[in-house]
This record gives C-alpha cells, sequence and structure tokens, in this order.
C-alpha cells in the first residue's frame, strides 16, 4: 500500500514535485560550485599571484656582502659562484612540484661603443632533464610577466641575439635586428638585437643574453652569480615564524610539521640543504604579500560559500512548505480514511526525500559544469572536482529537506480532516 | 472609487491576511532573493577596491626621481608634485637618500628615510627590534648584522664626509635589523634628518617612493599631470608592481562576477518556482472567480497587485538583511566596512517586484487557460 500511493503521488503529481526538484538540484548545483570553486581558490590565486615573479633568491654563502664591502673588481676570483650543474637540484627538493620556475643569472660588465655596459647571462626558456627522470621548461621569460617585449620570442640556443632594455636601446639608438658589438675584458663579439623590452626597473639599461653567451665574455664557464625561483607556497603563521628565525628551537614534531608543510622558509631550508654553500633568501615583498592577498581571498571566498549555502538551503526548505501545505486536502483525506500522523508524516517525507535525492544528483553534474566554467574563463584551468564534496552536499540535502518539511508537518499534524475536506 | 475597484482591494487585502502561512513563505522566498540580490552586487562593486587596498601590500607603485640628470631633488618640489596626486588614495610618501660611509674601515651604503613611511609604502619589510626614534639611532639590514655579528642594542661607529668635505664621526646605536631578502639587507637605515645633518644639506630626496590607490591607467594619468607641472620631478612607473596587480586583480574581480552571476540566476529561479508553488495552488480560487464572471484581465490585475506588494515587502525586507550580509562579509575579510552604492537600493526593490510578478503571472495563465468546470471538479 505504502509503496503503492509513493509510486502514484510520484506518478501523478509530475509537475508540482518537477518544482521541488528543480529548486533542489539549483540549490544544490549552486552548492557544488561554490564548494569546488572554494576548495581550489587557493591553489589557483597562487598560482595567478606568480606574476610577481621569483619570491626566492639564491646566493653564494658569503657572496651577499663580500662583493660589496670590498669592492673587488671582476678580474679577481675571490667573488664566489653557484655552479650551474647544481642548478638541477633546485627541482630535487621535497617540494620540487612547488616549484613553478628558477633562472640563473650571469653578470658582467662589457663595453658597447666605449660605454660601459651590464650584460646578463640567463635562460630565457630552457629545456632540463632532472637525474629524477623529469622534464621541465624553465627561464626568465616565465617570470617576468610584466615586461614588454617587442621582437620574436628569444630562445635559449639563440647565442647570436641579445634582448635590449628599452633605455639603452634608446641610448646607442638600437632597433630590432641591428648588430651591436660587445667588448669584453677578453673578448669581443657580435650580436644582433632580437628584442627590445621595457621593464620599468632597472633591466631598462641591460642587455640580456643566453647564459653561455655571457659566461664565455665573463670567462666563466659553467658558474653562474645568482638564482630566482619562484615557489608556490603556504601562508606563513607562527611555526614558520618561529622556524624562519631559527629551524634548530623547533621540538621534533613541529620540524617534520614545517618540513613537510610549503613555507618559503622550508622551501628555503631545503633549497640550502641540497645545494652546497648557497644562501637563499625570501623575497619578503613576494613572500610576504602573496600569503596575506591569498588568506583574504579564501576567507572572502568561504564566507560567500557559507552563506549561499544559507540561501539555497532556505529557499529549498521555504518550497518544501510551501508544497506540504499546498497538499492539505490530500492529507485531510488520508486521515479522515483512518492513516496515522506517523504514517501520513513517513509517505511525504519519503516523498520529498526521494525527489530531493533525484534533484541533488541532477544539481551536483550541474554544479560542477558551473565550476568548470568558472574555472576555465577566470583561471583558464580545470577546477578539480573534489570527492569530499559528495557527501558533504549528500548530508545537506538530505538535513535541508528534512528540517524544511518539519514545519509542514507540525501544520499537518493539527490539520482536522473535517475542515480541510469542507475546504476552510 | 466604483464598487469593482473596492472589490478588487477587498479579496487582495483578504487573501493577503487569510492566508499567513502562504505569505510568509512567498515573503521569505523573496526576501531571500533581494538579501542575496543586494548583498552580492554590493560586494562584486566593492571588494575589487577592497582588494586593491590589499595589494598596497606589495609597496610602492610610483617613483619620483630627479629631472634633468640631477642627482637630487628638493623636497619643497617633490611635495608640490604629491599634492598633485589625490590625497585620499595616498597611502605613504617615502623619502630615500643614500650616501657611503665607513664603519671600521668598510664601506657601506647609509640610507636616509623617513621611518614612519616607509611602515606604510613598505608593509613587508621584516623588521626586529624597533625603528630608530631618537636622533644617533640607526636599523641596519640583516646582511649587515650577520657579517659584522652586530645585534640590537650594540653600537656602530660610522665616518663620513658632508657635501660641504667636512669629515664627520659618529657612535650610532643599533635599535632594529631589517630583512626584505633583497638590497636593503646590505644597508644601514638613519632618519633623512640626521642624515642630512650629517651631510649638512637641507630637503633634499634622491628617489621618493608613493604608494597610491589607483589602477595603472590611474596611475599613467598621474603621471602625465605630474610630468606637466614640474620640470624637476620625473615619475616613473613601478611597472612590476603595477602590471602584476592590474592581472592577479582582474582575474579575482572576473571571478567575483561569475559567482555573483551564477548565485543571483539560481536564486532568482529559486524565488521564482517558489511563488509559482503558492500561486498554483489557488487553481480552484481562479475557477471559481471565473464561473462566477470574473474576466482574465481582472483576475490577471489582482495577481500582479498581489506580486506587486510581495515583491516589495520582501524586497525591503531582502534590502535591509542584503545590506547587513555585505557588511558582515566586509568586516569579517577586510576589517573595513563596505561602500554602499545607494542607486542599488531601489534597483532591488524593483527586480524582486518584476520577478515575483513574472513568477506569479506564469502559472494564473495557465489557470486561466483552462475551463473553470475543470478547475473546480479538482482535475
Amino acid at each position: 500500500m505504502f509503496r503503492r500511493m509513493l509510486l502514484s503521488v510520484l506518478v501523478r503529481q509530475k509537475k508540482k514535485l518537477f518544482l521541488i526538484a528543480l529548486t533542489v538540484a539549483l540549490g544544490v548545483s549552486l552548492a557544488t560550485a561554490m564548494l569546488n570553486v572554494m576548495f581550489d581558490v587557493g591553489d589557483k590565486v597562487n598560482q595567478e599571484l606568480k606574476a610577481y615573479g621569483a619570491n626566492l633568491n639564491i646566493v653564494p654563502k658569503g657572496a651577499a656582502l663580500v662583493n660589496e664591502l670590498y669592492q673587488l673588481d671582476d678580474k679577481q676570483d675571490a667573488i664566489q659562484y653557484i655552479k650551474q650543474d647544481d642548478l638541477v637540484k633546485i627541482k630535487m627538493i621535497f617540494w620540487a612540484y612547488n616549484i613553478v620556475d628558477f633562472a640563473p643569472y650571469l653578470t658582467t660588465q662589457v663595453m658597447v661603443n666605449g660605454k660601459p655596459v651590464t650584460l646578463v647571462g640567463t635562460w630565457f626558456n630552457k629545456h632540463l632533464t632532472i637525474p629524477t627522470g623529469d622534464e621541465v621548461d624553465t627561464g626568465m621569460l616565465a617570470m617576468k610577466s610584466w615586461w614588454s617585449i617587442e621582437g620574436n620570442t628569444m630562445k635559449d640556443d639563440n647565442l647570436q641575439g641579445v634582448m635590449v632594455g628599452e633605455a639603452i636601446a634608446k641610448q646607442l639608438n638600437l632597433k630590432l635586428g641591428d648588430s651591436i658589438e660587445l667588448t669584453s675584458s677578453t673578448q669581443k663579439i657580435t650580436l644582433t638585437v632580437n628584442n627590445i623590452f621595457h621593464s620599468g626597473g632597472v633591466e631598462d639599461n641591460e642587455l640580456y643574453v643566453s647564459l653561455p653567451v655571457a659566461q664565455n665574455l665573463a670567462n666563466k664557464v659553467g658558474l653562474v652569480e645568482r638564482v630566482e625561483v619562484s615557489a608556490l607556497t603556504t601562508p606563513e603563521n607562527d611555526l614558520a615564524r618561529k622556524a624562519a628565525q631559527d629551524p634548530n628551537s623547533l621540538s621534533r614534531t613541529e620540524w617534520d610539521t614545517w618540513y613537510c608543510t610549503a613555507y618559503i622558509s622550508s622551501i628555503a631550508y631545503q633549497l640550502e640543504e641540497l645545494m652546497p654553500d648557497v644562501r637563499v633568501k625570501a623575497i619578503m615583498q613576494v613572500a610576504e604579500s602573496e600569503g596575506s592577498i591569498l588568506q583574504k581571498t579564501q576567507l572572502l571566498m568561504l564566507l560567500l560559500t557559507i552563506l549561499s549555502l544559507i540561501c539555497s538551503a532556505l529557499a529549498i526548505s521555504n518550497l518544501v512548505t510551501a508544497n506540504v501545505i499546498e497538499r492539505s486536502t490530500e492529507i485531510g483525506l488520508l486521515k479522515a480514511l483512518g492513516a496515522t500522523n506517523t504514517s501520513v508524516a513517513m509517505l511525504i517525507l519519503t516523498e520529498i526525500l526521494i525527489i530531493a535525492l533525484l534533484g541533488g544528483i541532477v544539481g551536483y553534474f550541474i554544479g560542477l559544469g558551473f565550476a568548470q566554467i568558472i574555472g576555465q574563463t577566470v583561471f583558464g584551468s580545470f577546477v578539480e572536482p573534489k570527492m569530499i564534496i559528495v557527501p558533504l552536499v549528500l548530508i545537506m540535502v538530505s538535513l535541508i529537506t528534512l528540517l524544511g518539511s518539519m514545519p509542514a508537518l507540525r501544520i499537518m499534524m493539527f490539520l482536522r480532516p473535517t475542515d480541510v475536506l469542507h475546504g476552510r | 472609487m466604483n464598487k469593482n475597484q473596492r472589490f478588487i482591494l477587498k479579496t487582495l487585502f483578504s487573501s493577503l491576511i487569510r492566508r499567513r502561512s502562504r505569505i510568509a513563505i512567498a515573503l521569505l522566498g523573496v526576501a531571500i532573493g533581494a538579501t542575496v540580490l543586494l548583498g552580492m552586487v554590493t560586494l562584486c562593486y566593492d571588494i575589487p577596491r577592497q582588494m586593491g587596498q590589499e595589494f598596497r601590500s606589495y609597496g610602492a607603485n610610483l617613483l619620483l626621481m630627479p629631472a634633468n640628470n640631477q642627482s637630487t631633488m628638493p623636497m619643497t618640489e617633490v611635495k608640490k608634485a604629491v599634492d598633485l596626486l589625490p590625497s585620499d588614495k595616498v597611502l605613504g610618501v617615502t623619502p630615500f637618500r643614500y650616501d657611503s660611509i665607513r664603519s671600521n674601515q668598510q664601506p657601506y651604503t647609509i640610507v636616509g628615510t623617513q621611518f614612519d613611511q616607509v611602515s606604510k609604502t613598505s608593509p613587508y619589510w621584516k623588521i626586529e627590534g624597533e625603528l630608530p626614534k631618537n636622533p644617533n639611532e640607526i636599523m641596519i639590514g640583516t646582511d649587515i648584522a650577520q657579517f659584522a655579528k652586530l645585534s640590537i642594542g650594540s653600537t656602530m661607529p660610522i665616518s663620513g664626509k658632508s657635501k660641504e668635505n667636512s669629515r664627520f664621526d659618529e657612535e650610532l646605536t643599533i635599535t632594529g635589523i631589517v630583512k626584505t631578502g633583497r638590497a636593503e639587507d646590505n644597508f644601514i637605515f638613519i632618519d633623512l634628518n640626521d642624515l642630512e645633518t650629517l651631510l649638512e644639506e637641507r630637503n633634499q630626496a634622491e628617489v621618493v617612493e608613493i604608494s597610491i590607490m589607483a589602477t595603472q591607467d590611474e596611475l599613467q594619468r598621474y603621471i602625465q599631470t605630474i610630468k606637466e607641472h614640474s620640470n624637476t620631478v620625473e615619475p616613473h612607473l613601478i611597472k612590476w608592481v603595477t602590471q602584476s596587480e592590474a592581472s592577479v586583480l582582474g582575474k579575482l574581480s572576473s571571478l567575483l562576477y561569475l559567482v555573483t552571476l551564477v548565485v543571483l540566476i539560481l536564486t532568482m529561479i529559486c524565488v521564482a518556482t517558489t511563488m509559482m508553488t503558492v500561486v498554483m495552488e489557488r487553481r480552484k480560487e481562479i475557477g471559481l472567480k471565473k464561473a462566477i464572471g470574473a474576466t482574465n484581465k481582472s483576475i490577471a490585475k489582482e495577481f500582479l497587485a498581489e506580486g506587486l506588494i510581495l515583491g516589495i515587502i520582501g524586497g525591503v525586507i531582502g534590502v535591509i538583511c542584503g545590506l547587513i550580509f555585505a557588511q558582515v562579509i566586509s568586516a569579517n575579510v577586510f576589517g573595513r566596512s563596505i561602500v554602499v552604492e545607494f542607486y542599488l537600493i531601489p534597483t532591488t526593490i524593483v527586480i524582486s517586484a518584476v520577478v515575483t510578478i513574472i513568477a506569479c503571472l506564469i502559472p494564473v495563465k495557465r489557470a486561466l487557460e483552462v475551463e473553470p468546470a475543470l478547475v473546480l471538479r479538482g482535475e
């Protein structure tokens, strides 16, 4: 009997139940979309903040001051360098996958038309094979997203090309395709202007060439001066601050937590561990600001998600109540025929739960679609569906429909069959 | 007022009074819709600006440098240039002055600045200890501290030459150690006035950093204005900061717009379905009215009026809740109160009225198409 009544309600009242299913579907899709985006927004925004470029600077130990303090001239070999062969180790630390990009730099002075100019050798977009078997493309161009560059993209195997800063190009009256003669203390070479760039910083007064060219000119084959690293990091907290002062002050468990979290200080520490004789300095301007913006965005999304969940919950339960009230005649009839309050309540609840679950399943997939639309249009990347959302949404739907039916069920309990059937 | 109008008013009134629980449900639905509408749109409007303020933690975005190959510029000229900028948007103006000195025969770079402004233009500086407050107090970079084994409280002798070519020797106390990961780690910081006393020069600056809340286009405009009005000061855009800010902020705002759009569409549909259920229930009533001679037009009019009243009342409740909603979020996330665009309030009420009316009229129209006898018989 129960099953027959249930079935016939589901079949006969298609239109009304369809509205409930639709509302539940919409509410669930909203919840799914917001939750998915919320869980992913941290990673996505973190990736976007990489537009600010490097947040770590690797310099040889001691070099930070030696150069400036003693004002050594470049001919002496007292200044320390990082070995180029060590660079692949950057991609071999515990948090290797969090290293987005890195680029080595070697600076040297050359003469152009009798004027001293700073020449920088770097990787533009170098293809590397890591001993672990991974292959990566990394270099400066990806890290300097704010540069406006004229001309074809510079390649690392382009040993005749040079990227010229805007200010120096104006000074020397250079255009794309012009030749430029560089004299170092030992050599003289001629390069072609491949790009002219505008950075808005000191780089506008510099020349950028492929690393081997600079190494040859400076007579420093296989050496680099510093490395800029752009890493995805977790915003700092008290533990990270404590560790940044002195990692040895942490307790064993604290140390483990710190080491296994992608704090900027632990990434710096791991890099220092793996590469001999370097100091890794966090660039505070990038690291600190990144953390604060990331936290703000996550909090914002979290609050928006909670509020939209509340709104969809209210909307769903509201509709369920409306639906039950509307059926008072039917309920009155059932009661007049001798149905108990419990059996009527069971019937209505089962019916609404079935409909809500059907709507919820449809809504979940619509929500995934919405999340993908948001991910694609805003960040141009896939929003990964999180499994944790499925049970969350399931619980939400059941709770909301049950709670939403409560006021309606209460009204039903006090319904007097005669009144209803009489039409009052 | 003729009889007919009185009748409509009476039915309207009694329909609103007698069916309290249904009306409460409908009102709640409309109010939720209006809350979300106003709350989300207000946030959408204000958050890019709030976020813009957060991005100022990346530091200065405008630089003033001396024009015409001069090494310094007078602070009076700088002040004139800064006065051209909207003062409510300028967060900080920090002058810098560089000079080389020696301490224990080793050369260092000493930087004169105004410490109260530094913390505004460069909030990311990690400072151990305190900023110098008194004369003869300095802050040093962390690399110097490590190299020279200096700590907070110790003193550092410095010697140098003033611009008038007289020598100075001072013993300075370290009150703080700064760490930035950049060149600042190798500098000694001192109050600008103290440095100028040593240098025997007044009110000059080599570089002035300005942190100002503005988009890249606005900054370009400010630069143009300063260029037109001043020939001693040359403004520069710090492209590194502005360009990245523009791109990240753009992404964040479009995320917010999309989320708002999705939420709005969904809630509006929810409101409509609730209204439709509430109205659908009244097919019998419509049938009865038609049977006793009401025209389709007069029934439609009645529901229209009912929808309008519900929409407006629900809209007003929603506006109040929506404002609270936006304030709560803004206060929690940014710790600032939100700026409300007042034209949004009537707009929200109008939109909720329109949505309610449309949602009412769809089921009414369908009920009107049916023969009254069929509806009354309950089919």
